[in-house]
C-alpha cells in the first residue's frame, strides 16, 4: 500500500498539466506527422512563404479559439462569434473611417471600439445565459443572428475601406517572415495559458466545468465566472476584427461566416471536452494548426476544397473518439 | 465450510499508478451466506467490488466463480453472471426520474415496442414499497432528492433484477435507524431465497447483526476471514488496524458551551416546509448542536437554508445578535459560516481536480495572492490537513476521484476547516469515515468548539449524535419535535421524538 505522502515538495506540476502534457504530446505528435506527410507529399509545404501562409491563414481562428476555449471549459459553447467578429469589425470600420481625426487617433479608437463592441455582446451573452441558467447553445445562436444583423444595418450591408495606411502595414508586416497578427495571437495564448494555470480565476473556470454546484456552495460567484468567460470570448472576437481588418483592409459585414465552427474545432481537436472542466488553450493552439496545416496542405497536394472539407471533418470526429478514450483512462 | 464456495478470490492485485489497491486479497463466498466486508478507509474494500463487478479489470490472482475461471470486463458481464451491485458512490441520473432511473436496465415495453411508462412507474412503486419507501412520488426527478432516497432507490434498483450474489458497498452510511432495519430485512429475505450477500461497513454493529462471516482488509490485504459467532468486535477492529483501538466516547465535557448565543434562527421556512410550524431555535458559543431525525425529516433542509444554499421562504438568521441577510452560500461564508454538505460527490467535491486543489476550494485566498496562485502554500496546506486527517492517499496532485469514499469525505472536511468560520454546519460529517478516523474527527471538531467555534451537526448516526453534541434537537416532518439536553439523551427518547408525526401527513420528498 502506498505511504502516506506528507512531503510538501512532491513535483511541481499538478497531475491537470501532467495529463494535459500526454493529451498534448498526442496531438503534438499528430501534427508532427502531418507536417511530416506534407513536406514529403510537396515540396513547396516547408518553404517560408508558405510557412508566413500558414500562420496567417490560422491567426484569426486561433484568437477566436482562445476565447471559446474558456467558454467551452465552463461548460458552455459561443455559436456567435463569427457574426460578433463582423459586428465589432464594422463598429471598427466606421470609428477608424470617421472624418476629421488623425491616423493614430483614428487607430486607437477603432481598436477601442472594436474590442469593447466584441465584449459587449459577449457580456450579454453570458449574462443572459448565466441568469436564467439556459443552455448557452441556444442563447448565442440568437446572439448570431442579433449581431449579423446588426452589422449589416450599422453598415448599410456596405463594405468599409479606406483605412490608415499605418493600420494596413501592420497587418501585413513580417518579423523574420513571422507575421506580426500571428505573434499577437499567441501572445493571447501565453495570456490565457497563465490565466488558467497560475490564477484563482483559472482554478475556478475549470472548477464550474466539473462541479458548478460544489464552487457554488464554496462561495463563489459562479454567474460571475460564467459572464467573464463569455466576455473573454467575444473579448476576442473583438480582437480578431481588427487583425481581420488590417489583414485585408476592409470591413465587411458578411466576414466570418461560419468562423465559429472552426474555433470550436480547434478547442475540441486540442483535446478539451465539450462538456466542460477538462482541457487547455496549448490544445487550443495545437488544434488550430492541425486545421491550418491541413487546409494548406490539402490544397497543395492538390484536394478540392470539398475533399479538403471532408478530411477537415474527418479529423474533429477522430479527434473526438480519441477524447473519449482519454476520458475513460483517466477515469480509472 | 463444505460446500463448494460460490466465489472464491485467490492473491488478487489491482494497482493504479503506483498505489497498490488490492495487494493480495483471498476470500471465499458460500453460497446463501452474509459476508461482511471491513477494513479502514483505504483497505481496499470497494477496488474488490468494483473488480467482482467488472468495473476494474484486475492485474494478477484468480478469482473463480462456480470452479470457473471470472473476468469481467464490464459491469454488464458481471450482471450476466448474476452479480449485482450497490457502489459506495451513487450512479443514478440526476434529471431522470426514480421510475427512469429504477428502470434503467430493463425498460418495459409496450407491444408497439414503445416505452410503457405506466408499467415503468407501477414496478418503480412496487420496488420502493418494497424497501418501506412509500413518501416518495416516482416521477420525481433524482435531482430533488436528499442522499439517502438516493441510496435507497440505489438498492431498490439492484433489487429489481434476480442476482445471485448482492454486494451492497456501505448501504447504510446515510441511512437512519427506520430504513437501516427495513434493508436488513430485506437482506434476510433474499437470503432465505439462497441469494449470497456481501456487505460492506463501517458499523461493526450492523455487521454482527446481520453477518455470516466477516472479512478483514488491511492495507489491501484480507488479513482473515471468520464466522460472526467465532469473533468480538474487538478482535475485528484489532485486525483492522492492526492494534487495539481504546473506545472514542464522549469525554463528558459541554463545559466549553457558553450561555451566550452565537446563532438565532427565528421562524425559518423553507420551500420543502411551507404551510408547517416553522424552525426556531439558538446556537450557543461553543456549542455543538445536533439535528436527529428519520429521513426526509427536514434535517438538510435547515442547514441550507441558513447557509443560502436554497433560498428561504421566511424567517430569520442571526449571528451574534446581528440580523444577516443571505442571499447565496457567499453571504454565509462572509459572515463566517461554513457547510460541509451531505453530497460529496455531488456538492462537496471536483473529482477531476487535485486533492490540494479540493482542499484550498473554500479558502482561495489563503494560497493566492492578488489572484495569483501559490502552489507550494497549497501543497502545504493540503498535506498539513491531510496529515491532521490521516488522509491516505498517493500524491497531493492526483485526483479527488483516486481517494477511497471514506478519504473524499475527510477532504470536504478539510476544505471547511481550513476556513475556520465562527459557525460550522455538518451534515454527514462522516459518513463512510472509518471507525479510528471517526474519533480522530470527532477529537478536532471538539478542539475546534473549545476555541469559540459553534457547530450544528446532522447525522444519521444517533451514536453519533450522542458522542459529539451538547443538545440534541430531534426533527420530524420539517418541525421540531423537541429539544434534549445530554442528561436526558437516549436513543429511546430521540426515537420516539423522530418517528413522532411522521406516519400521519404526506410530505414533499427532500
Ligand atoms: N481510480 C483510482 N485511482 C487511483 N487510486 C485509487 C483508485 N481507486 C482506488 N484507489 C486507491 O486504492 C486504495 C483502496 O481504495 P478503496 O476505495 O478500495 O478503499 P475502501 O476500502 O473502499 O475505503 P473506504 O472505506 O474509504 O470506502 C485507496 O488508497 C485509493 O486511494
Ligand atoms: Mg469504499
Amino acid at each position: 500500500m502506498s505511504a502516506v505522502d506528507i512531503t510538501p515538495h512532491s513535483p511541481e506540476k499538478t497531475s491537470m498539466s501532467i495529463r494535459s502534457v500526454i493529451n498534448n504530446a498526442g496531438i503534438g505528435i499528430a501534427l508532427l506527422l502531418m507536417i511530416l506527410f506534407f513536406s514529403v507529399a510537396s515540396e513547396h509545404f516547408l518553404s517560408a512563404n508558405n510557412i508566413t501562409n500558414i500562420l496567417t491563414q490560422i491567426t484569426i481562428n486561433l484568437v477566436l479559439a482562445v476565447g471559446m476555449t474558456f467558454v467551452i471549459l465552463i461548460g458552455g459553447i459561443d455559436l456567435s462569434v463569427g457574426s460578433v467578429m463582423a459586428f465589432a469589425a464594422v463598429v471598427a470600420g466606421k470609428a477608424i473611417t470617421l472624418p476629421g481625426l488623425g491616423a493614430t487617433e483614428l487607430i486607437i479608437l477603432a481598436v477601442l471600439a472594436g474590442v469593447l463592441a466584441g465584449m459587449i455582446c459577449g457580456i450579454l451573452n453570458g449574462v443572459v445565459s448565466a441568469y436564467w441558467s439556459l443552455p448557452s447553445f441556444i442563447i448565442t445562436l440568437g446572439m448570431l443572428n442579433i449581431a449579423r444583423g446588426a452589422a449589416l444595418q450599422i453598415s448599410g450591408a456596405q463594405t468599409i475601406y479606406s483605412f490608415p495606411f499605418a493600420f494596413e502595414e501592420f497587418g501585413s508586416m513580417l518579423i523574420y517572415g513571422v507575421p506580426v497578427v500571428f505573434l499577437v495571437a499567441l501572445a493571447l495564448v501565453v495570456i490565457a495559458w497563465f490565466v488558467l494555470n497560475r490564477t484563482v480565476f483559472g482554478r475556478l473556470i475549470y472548477g464550474i466545468g466539473n462541479n458548478e454546484e460544489a464552487v457554488r456552495l464554496a462561495g463563489h460567484p459562479v454567474f460571475w465566472y460564467k459572464v467573464a468567460a463569455f466576455s473573454i470570448c467575444g473579448l476576442t472576437a473583438g480582437i480578431a476584427a481588427i487583425i481581420y481588418m488590417a489583414r485585408l483592409n476592409i470591413s465587411s459585414p458578411i466576414a466570418g461566416i461560419g468562423f465559429e465552427l472552426n474555433a470550436i474545432a480547434a478547442v475540441i481537436i486540442g483535446g478539451t471536452s465539450l462538456s466542460g472542466g477538462r482541457g487547455s488553450v496549448i490544445g487550443t493552439l495545437l488544434g488550430a494548426f492541425i486545421i491550418g496545416v491541413l487546409a494548406n496542405g490539402l490544397i497543395l497536394i492538390g484536394l478540392s476544397d470539398f475533399v479538403r472539407q471532408m478530411i477537415t471533418g474527418l479529423v474533429i470526429v477522430i479527434a473526438v473518439i480519441l477524447d473519449h478514450y482519454r476520458a475513460k483512462y483517466s477515469a480509472s | 465450510m463444505t460446500a463448494s464456495p460460490l466465489l472464491s478470490v485467490s492473491a488478487l492485485r489491482k494497482s493504479f499508478g503506483g498505489i497498490h489497491a488490492l495487494d493480495g486479497v483471498s476470500f471465499e463466498l458460500e453460497p446463501g451466506e452474509v459476508h461482511a466486508l471491513v477494513g479502514e478507509n483505504g483497505a481496499g474494500k470497494s477496488t474488490l467490488i468494483k473488480v467482482l463487478s467488472g468495473v476494474h479489470l484486475f492485474d494478477a490472482g484468480d478469482i473463480t466463480l462456480d470452479g470457473a475461471p471470472y473476468r469481467p470486463a464490464s459491469p454488464h458481464a458481471a450482471k450476466l453472471a448474476g452479480i449485482q451491485v450497490v457502489h459506495q458512490e451513487f450512479n443514478l441520473l440526476n434529471d431522470l426520474s426514480v421510475a427512469e432511473n429504477i428502470s434503467i436496465e430493463a425498460m418495459p415495453k409496450t407491444r408497439l415496442g414503445l416505452l410503457d411508462r405506466a408499467e415503468m412507474n407501477r414496478r418503480a412503486r412496487a420496488a420502493l414499497d418494497a424497501i418501506g419507501l412509500s413518501d416518495v412520488d416516482v416521477t420525481t426527478p433524482v435531482r430533488q432528492l436528499g442522499i439517502a432516497h438516493r441510496q435507497l432507490i440505489e438498492i431498490a434498483r439492484a433489487l429489481q433484477s434476480e442476482s445471485r450474489i448482492l454486494i451492497l458497498d456501505e448501504p447504510t452510511a446515510t441511512l437512519t435507524e427506520r430504513e437501516t432495519e427495513r434493508l436488513f430485512e430485506i437482506v434476510a429475505g433474499i437470503k432465505a431465497k439462497g441469494v449470497t450477500v456481501v456487505f460492506v461497513s463501517h458499523h461493526l454493529d450492523e455487521v454482527f447483526g446481520i453477518c455470516d462471516r466477516v472479512t478483514v482488509f488491511r492495507n489491501g490485504e484480507t488479513i482473515t476471514t471468520q464466522l460472526i459467532t467465532d469473533v468480538t468486535p474487538a478482535d475485528v477492529v484489532r485486525s483492522m488496524v492492526g492494534r487495539t483501538l481504546e473506545d472514542a466516547q464522549h469525554s463528558g465535557a459541554d463545559a466549553h458551551a457558553s450561555t451566550e448565543v452565537a446563532l438565532n434562527v427565528d421562524g425559518l421556512r423553507t420551500t420543502a416546509n411551507p404551510t408547517g410550524t416553522p424552525v426556531s431555535f439558538d446556537l450557543k458559543r461553543g456549542e455543538i448542536l445536533g439535528i436527529a431525525g428519520l429521513v426526509g425529516a427536514g434535517r438538510t433542509e435547515v442547514l441550507r437554508a441558513i447557509f443560502g444554499a436554497d433560498p428561504k421562504l421566511e424567517g430569520h438568521v442571526r449571528l451574534d445578535g446581528r440580523a444577516l441577510r443571505i442571499n447565496g452560500p457567499r453571504d454565509a461564508i462572509a459572515a463566517g459560516i461554513g457547510f460541509v454538505t451531505e453530497d460529496r460527490k455531488e456538492e462537496g467535491l471536483i473529482l477531476d481536480m487535485p486533492i490540494s486543489a479540493n482542499s484550498s476550494l473554500v479558502d482561495l485566498g489563503a494560497v493566492s495572492r492578488r489572484g495569483l496562485l501559490n502552489f507550494g502554500k497549497e501543497r502545504e496546506m493540503a498535506a498539513r490537513a491531510g496529515a491532521q486527517l490521516k488522509l491516505k492517499y498517493g500524491k497531493l496532485s492526483d485526483h479527488a476521484a483516486s481517494l477511497s469514499g471514506g478519504n473524499q469525505q475527510k477532504v470536504v472536511l478539510a476544505k471547511w476547516l481550513a476556513k475556520t468560520p465562527k459557525i460550522l454546519l455538518l451534515d454527514e460529517p462522516t459518513r463512510g469515515v472509518d471507525v479510528g478516523a471517526k474519533a480522530e474527527i470527532y477529537g478536532i471538531l471538539r478542539d475546534l468548539v473549545a476555541q469559540g467555534m459553534s457547530m450544528i451537526v446532522v447525522s444519521s448516526e444517533l451514536p453519533e449524535l450522542i458522542t459529539l453534541c451538547d443538545r440534541i434537537m430531534v426533527m420530524a416532518g420539517q418541525e421540531i419535535q423537541g429539544t434534549l439536553a445530554r442528561a436526558d439523551y437516549s436513543q429511546e427518547r430521540i426515537l420516539h421524538l423522530a418517528y413522532g408525526q411522521t406516519q400521519t401527513e404526506e410530505r414533499i420528498p427532500a
